[in-house]
């Protein structure tokens, strides 16, 4: 390949026929759309029209990496996965860091397009450029945890020889929340696109190490820059230090830990379930993803408490909000365990915890009784109770068949003042694990209107500096984060294009230095913003041409209510919220009425071929 | 004069040195007296003068300004820190100054 980073072919995998194949990648294709979340949000709306649904085989699930994956760039060996989701009945996309992007490139690929459906269980091997699929009946019922050792042991490998990412039993019954896992905790977990590979009965990929294969450019440049983006994120925020749970505390103290559902903001044990607490308490072994120096993520043993002895990942900061103040459990070694039960079993852990924390409502208020839940008692802060649920519901069990499907549907299903208490998006997923009615009003904007059913525009609404523009002075002002927001679109999508880490690679610009560097490109920050806006629009017209409407761009009404005391009280970002999205869809190119790119809008993104479908 | 106490947490309360109270690992507290009169902005400045890690990592001395990745909190609620800046301080008050942390 002529471009750097590239191999030029991705790898098809029809699952209904059985056949493997090779395509190439042209080279106006890969400067267009890069790579990342921009290979997959281009794919999907070529090869799933209006009127697929995200079950039908001709749903495509598909697994693309970067340019910057496995070329040395530390933490590179991220990939994005882009399917219809179900949760959302949209574009879904969710990046998994840990080997995959990077052992992809080396065994020849720089994707994997699945379409169809296998007739029973199966397995896709890749190595040295080569694909076989293969029987996974085996496995079934197997965790993910199971599974990779299952596969590992059968292949005769050791542990880095080989990446496997996978589904466990949520995503083969079912479960709308699943997430595909692998290389030991590592997740895609938004919109459930663990469970379309379930729907095509596809168990897990294996792709062996390799060797590298794709030309680097300007090697002495990269080595350079690389090195300056390291010290970079090594000094940026808590994570080199203490991982993503260091900033916990620092939520709370801004009001956005999620605390019992959101009837609370009060929650004064966090100093002892923040990250800082479990690396000077807990043993903490280091478990780094592809050559990461930062290596945020790591294995724990739990000390004190009911669960000592227990051995599972560090819980990152989603996993300590879900499974602590979110459900009212004050004991950190409890979230260790639940961290490891959701994701054993394949789902994502704030859709899980949404729905729990709306049982524990629900029960605590007397809606749910003891017999509707399977004589589970559902008080707050029950952690046996939550592990035998997220159990029930991975099987579809019970009470867990209907809090399978998420809490939006749940929570309409059973109707009356139940309704009214459930945290979503009115497009039908939860948040991440924050309480975003506190300082983060940016991401509770962004949530509601991305296209990819998580953030799309968001850093938090700070380190807009990096990239040129001002940071949010007012977290409570609505003009002004919702210009930001509008400002700032782009650089992520443009991110997530590249196959590289978010913790690791802290600093757009030098990160846009080190993808110079590996393709021979001159891009500059402008044209990454103009990458990332196509992506952007692309997938907001492949929403509109599967159903989305202006209306679904709201939060639930507890997702946008006043916090009832903490230190956002009385903050109400719903007062200004009609007027917050026509500004947005206007400063974004947006028709202000409806949300739909204008023409001219998508002219000036090289998307002309879009006009016809609005 | 009017005592206020200023509660720093995190890495921000960090080589701080004995002026300052540690009831916890993430909390660095210190009681202050202003005179009647006395804004937020005029309080931070002072305290930045005479504390380098202050001055280093939350109040800019020469913009007269926080540093962008810091929040402030007035009596335990979040506040734009234009607000901030031109607020009196009264007998009693609070300040708590946190990181903006982003991600998550």
């Amino acid at each position: 390949m002529e471009i750097g980073g590239y191999l030029g072919e991705v790898l098809r995998v029809d699952l209904s026929s059985g056949k493997t194949s090779a395509e190439d990648l042209s080279r106006s294709f890969i400067e267009k759309w890069v790579g990342g979340v921009g290979f997959g949000a281009r794919y999907l709306y070529e090869e799933v029209p209006a009127g697929v649904k995200w079950s039908d085989p001709e749903n495509r699930l598909i697994l693309t990496t970067g340019p910057l994956a496995g070329s040395g760039v530390y933490g590179a060996g991220t990939f994005n996965v882009a399917s219809k989701g179900p949760l959302t009945n949209l574009a879904g996309c969710s990046q998994a860091n840990g080997f995959f992007g990077a052992y992809l490139k080396f065994s020849g690929f720089d994707g994997i397009i699945f379409q169809g459906k296998a007739s029973n269980l199966v397995y896709l091997l890749i190595k040295e450029g080569k694909a076989e699929i293969r029987d996974a009946r085996h496995l079934a019922g197997k965790d993910v945890w199971e599974t990779e050792d299952a596969l590992r042991r059968e292949l005769g490998v050791k542990e880095r020889e080989v990446s496997v990412f996978g589904i466990g039993p949520a995503g083969e019954h079912g479960v709308l929340y699943s997430s595909i896992v692998g290389d030991r905790g590592h997740l895609a977990a938004h919109n459930g696109l663990g469970t379309i590979m379930g729907s095509k009965n596809l168990k897990a990929v294996v792709t062996y190490r390799g060797k590298r294969n794709f030309e680097i450019k300007n090697p002495e440049l990269l080595k350079e820059k690389n090195e300056a983006m390291f010290e970079h994120a090594k000094g940026f925020g808590p994570f080199y230090q203490w991982g993503t749970g260091g900033g916990f505390s620092a939520l709370y103290g801004i009001g956005c830990l999620p605390v019992k559902n959101y009837t609370t903001n009060i929650f004064p044990e966090h100093e002892r379930m923040n990250g800082q607490y479990m690396r000077t308490h807990f043993e903490i072994r280091p478990k780094p993803c592809y050559m990461c120096r930062i290596a945020h993520v790591k294995e724990v043993t739990v000390t004190e408490g009911p669960y000592k002895g227990f051995v599972g990942e560090e819980p990152e900061y989603e996993q300590l909000a879900a499974w602590g103040p979110q459900i009212s459990n004050t004991d950190l070694g409890a979230v260790v365990m639940l961290s490891y039960e959701v994701d054993r079993l394949g789902m994502d852990c704030n859709e899980a915890s949404f729905t729990i924390g709306w049982v524990m409502e629900c029960y605590e208020k007397g809606i749910f009784t003891k017999k509707d839940l399977d004589g589970l008692d559902m008080n707050w802060g029950n952690v046996e109770a939550v592990k035998t649920m997220l159990n029930k519901i991975a099987k579809r069990e019970g009470i867990g068949d209907l809090l399978a499907q998420g809490v939006m549907r749940a929570s309409r299903k059973i109707g009356g003042e139940a309704a009214d208490r459930a945290i979503y998006t009115q497009k039908g997923c939860t948040p991440r694990s924050h309480d975003h009615r506190g300082g983060r009003w940016a991401e509770l904007f962004d949530t509601c209107l991305t296209n990819t059913s998580t953030i799309e525009s968001t850093w938090a609404g700070v380190h807009t500096q990096l990239v040129d523009l001002p940071t949010v002075s007012d977290p409570f002002s609505h003009e002004e984060m919702s210009t930001t927001n509008a400002k700032f679109s782009g650089i992520r999508q443009f991110d997530d294009c590249l196959g590289t880490c978010r913790i690791a690679s802290t600093h757009p610009k030098l990160q846009l230095e080190c993808l110079n560097a590996v393709t021979g490109w001159a891009l500059t920050l402008e044209d990454a913003f103009t990458i990332g806006r196509r992506v952007i629009n692309q997938l907001r017209v492949f929403n509109f041409r599967h159903g989305m409407k202006k209306e679904d761009e709201r939060p639930s009404k507890r997702y946008g209510s006043i916090p009832v005391d903490g230190p956002a009280q009385g903050k109400n970002i719903m007062e200004k919220w009609d007027w917050m999205v026509e500004n947005y869809y206007t400063l974004m190119g947006w028709d202000p009425k409806t949300g739909k790119p204008l023409p001219e809008t998508l002219k000036k993104l090289g998307l002309e071929d879009l006009i016809k479908d609005l | 004069m009017n005592r206020v106490t200023i509660e720093l947490w995190l890495w921000l309360g960090n080589e701080l040195g004995k002026d300052f109270e540690s009831p916890s690992k993430m909390r660095s507290i210190k009681e202050e007296k202003v005179e009647e009169g006395t804004t937020i902005r005029q309080l931070l400045d002072n305290l930045a003068s005479r504390y380098p890690p202050i001055a280093q990592k939350i109040f800019d001395i020469k913009e007269k300004k926080l540093f962008p990745h810091v929040v402030i909190n007035y009596n335990e609620r979040v506040i734009s820190p234009y607000i901030v800046y031109d607020q009196i301080l009264r007998d009693g008050d609070k300040i708590t100054i946190l990181p903006m942390y982003v991600g998550g």
